[in-house]
């Protein structure tokens, strides 16, 4: 004869197997969960599942029935010279700024390292201020430096005898004015995120490294470069992901002119989402082969970085 | 004696380049500042000269005085929004990461590898089709749609759940002995015990609204009062081409909110990046 207990146990044991009270929070758990699950089911999962199926089918045409093309957007968007030359600049862009951001950021940390009073906690204070303004402001603070008539280059230029720069009209420095405003942005930030690698690798390395005999070099090849593994992982794809989906600077700076030479995806795809000459299915497309590239870099990153610390742990 | 010398000379080295910096990073905005205080003939007016000779305060009034637009109350709806934001972000992640992090529940790892995931997906991707969703809900041109769509995050849940799994277990236990329930624990202990990575992601997520751009551009069209602010810079700098001391006096003034939330989590933010290397 068995007691209610047991007959509710052996139930229980049923459902969930033999583990009784590993899951007997379980409650708690999908109603904590529920509310995150279900915001991004309907504002993430559903739009990405809405344009993957859409990218497979034609738009264009207003029928009752959208045809199925199968990869024939894809064929399409990669046809596209503009789409194309968008990747290109991105490409370009994503270059220059990782090369230089990463080796500005990385010196000045040390800088930053070396420097122990209240100038030091002064200046890394105040290097975070860019960080705090946004594309479309500063934008606006580089549109007005850099104003034909009389903004400050080209007054300088103008005192110096030279001639004034036309950001709009000239291929290198529409680039140069898309660029330099984005390393201003993010200096501060990427210098703050090198100096937090620095200061964590201990100091007794440098210390037995120095008795041994070696020179800077071989500190910076041996420890700080290898002890810095995951920060410049993280700051080079953060970098690379901003830089590739770049888009309130040159919408702003040039609006991707002179000839598509500071055009990059995300504006093309902006521009393109208001086209009525282009099917939308073609735009949706292109944003699937930019999440391709983008989510991807991200993901090798995300998970390499991730089973690299807990192997440290 | 050397080895002190050399320090020296880094040491003032090292003052003169970070001084350099400041000067580069600080200029662009001081370079600006004035101008919003110049009349259109002097604003580009040669030689440059960074104080105006004729001080006035024309630009601002003509940024308040718009008919068609509320500059003040496009400050406000933006700050209202992105407040309203991070208290949402900061309940809806920090439950979903704690629930990661301490209760077992069947088809847990699958909700967190589908979680997780999200994060992955560059917003211009979904950009289109989330117009369409929203728009289907009717959620255009009202408040909401400016809110609910970003409040989910999955670096965020990710970011929380790596904090929780650092913190020992011996406070729950004795907070059950005590008769507290899960919920009871999370609202309790856990919402205290994380103010840093709470100040550090709330910032984040504040910052993100308060610059949004591309969203509003494409949910608020009809609806003027809920202009967010980025979306109501580039409009006049579209509509007051000759006058670019109106669109500064706009610009400069809407960093006033960002700056003076920065100022006040400054210590936390600085020294919160060495946590928050990751991102």
């Amino acid at each position: 004869m068995r007691t209610d207990g047991q007959v509710r146990r052996s139930f229980h044991e049923k459902l969930f197997g033999k583990n009784k009270f590993k899951y007997r929070y379980a409650f708690t758990g999908y109603a904590m969960i529920a509310p995150a699950f279900l915001l991004l089911t309907i504002f993430v999962v559903i739009p990405l599942v809405i344009a993957i199926v859409r990218s497979f089918f034609d738009y264009r045409s207003y029928a009752e029935v959208q045809q199925f093309v199968g990869f024939d957007n894809y064929k399409l968007i990669l046809g596209t010279t503009s789409f194309v030359r968008s990747f290109r600049n991105a490409l370009l862009f994503a270059a220059v700024i990782v090369l230089v951001q990463l080796l500005l950021s990385f010196s000045f940390a040390h800088v930053l390292k070396n420097c122990h009073n209240r100038y030091g906690i002064f200046v890394r204070m105040i290097i975070y201020i860019p960080y705090l303004i946004s594309g479309i402001a500063a934008a606006i603070i580089f549109l007005f430096m850099t104003n034909y008539g009389g903004g400050l280059i080209n007054g300088i230029l103008l005192a110096a005898g030279l001639d004034p720069i036309a950001i709009d009209m000239n291929v290198t420095w529409a680039r140069v004015a898309v660029i330099v405003p984005t390393l201003w942005l993010g200096f501060g930030y990427n210098s703050l995120v090198m100096y937090a690698g620095l200061i964590n690798i201990p100091k007794d390395y440098y210390e037995a490294a120095t008795l041994d005999g070696a020179g800077w070099l071989i500190k910076l090849a041996k420890i700080t470069l290898p002890s810095m593994v995951n920060y410049f992982l993280l700051t080079i794809v953060g970098l690379l992901t901003s830089s590739l989906t770049m888009f309130e600077l040159p919408f702003l700076m040039t609006n991707g002119g002179p000839t598509e030479s500071t055009l990059t995806p995300v504006l093309y795809l902006f521009n393109n989402y208001r086209n009525v000459l282009q099917s939308s299915s073609v735009t949706i497309a292109g944003a699937i082969l930019v999440m391709l590239i983008v989510g991807a870099l991200n993901a090798v990153v995300f998970f390499a970085v991730q089973s690299k610390s807990s192997q440290d742990d | 004696m050397k080895a002190s010398t050399s320090k020296k000379i880094n040491g003032a080295a090292g003052t003169v380049i970070m001084t350099v910096v400041l000067i580069v990073i600080l200029f662009p905005v001081l370079w600006a500042l004035p101008s919003m205080f110049k009349d259109r003939s002097e604003i580009f007016e040669l030689p440059l000269h960074w104080l105006p000779h004729q001080w006035t305060l024309e630009n601002f009034r003509t940024v308040f005085d718009m008919p068609d637009y509320n500059y003040l109350l496009s400050v406000g709806s933006t700050t209202l929004v992105a407040v309203i934001s991070v208290f949402l972000s900061l309940l809806v992640n920090m439950m979903a990461a704690y629930a990661f992090a301490r209760i077992e529940f069947p088809g847990r790892a699958f909700f967190w590898v589908y979680m997780l995931s999200t994060m992955f997906i560059p917003g211009i991707t979904i950009l289109l089709t989330s117009v369409r969703v929203v728009s289907f809900l009717g959620m255009l041109d009202t408040i909401w749609v400016l809110i609910i769509p970003g409040v989910a995050s999955g670096y965020n849940i990710f970011f929380f759940r790596q904090y929780y799994l650092g913190v020992p277990g011996y406070m729950e236990e004795a907070a059950m002995i005590d008769g507290l329930s899960r919920a009871g624990i999370f609202f309790r202990i856990f919402t205290r015990i994380s103010t840093a990575p709470m100040v550090i992601i709330g910032m984040s997520v504040f910052m993100s609204y308060y610059n949004s751009f591309l969203w509003p551009v494409m949910t608020i069209t009809d609806n003027t009062a809920l202009y967010q602010i980025m979306q109501l810079i580039r409009t006049l700098n579209s509509r007051y081409t000759g006058r670019y001391g109106v669109v500064l006096a706009a610009t400069m003034m809407s960093l006033i909110v960002p700056f003076a939330l920065y100022c006040f989590f400054q210590k936390y933010i600085v020294q919160g990046i060495s946590i928050a290397g990751v991102k």
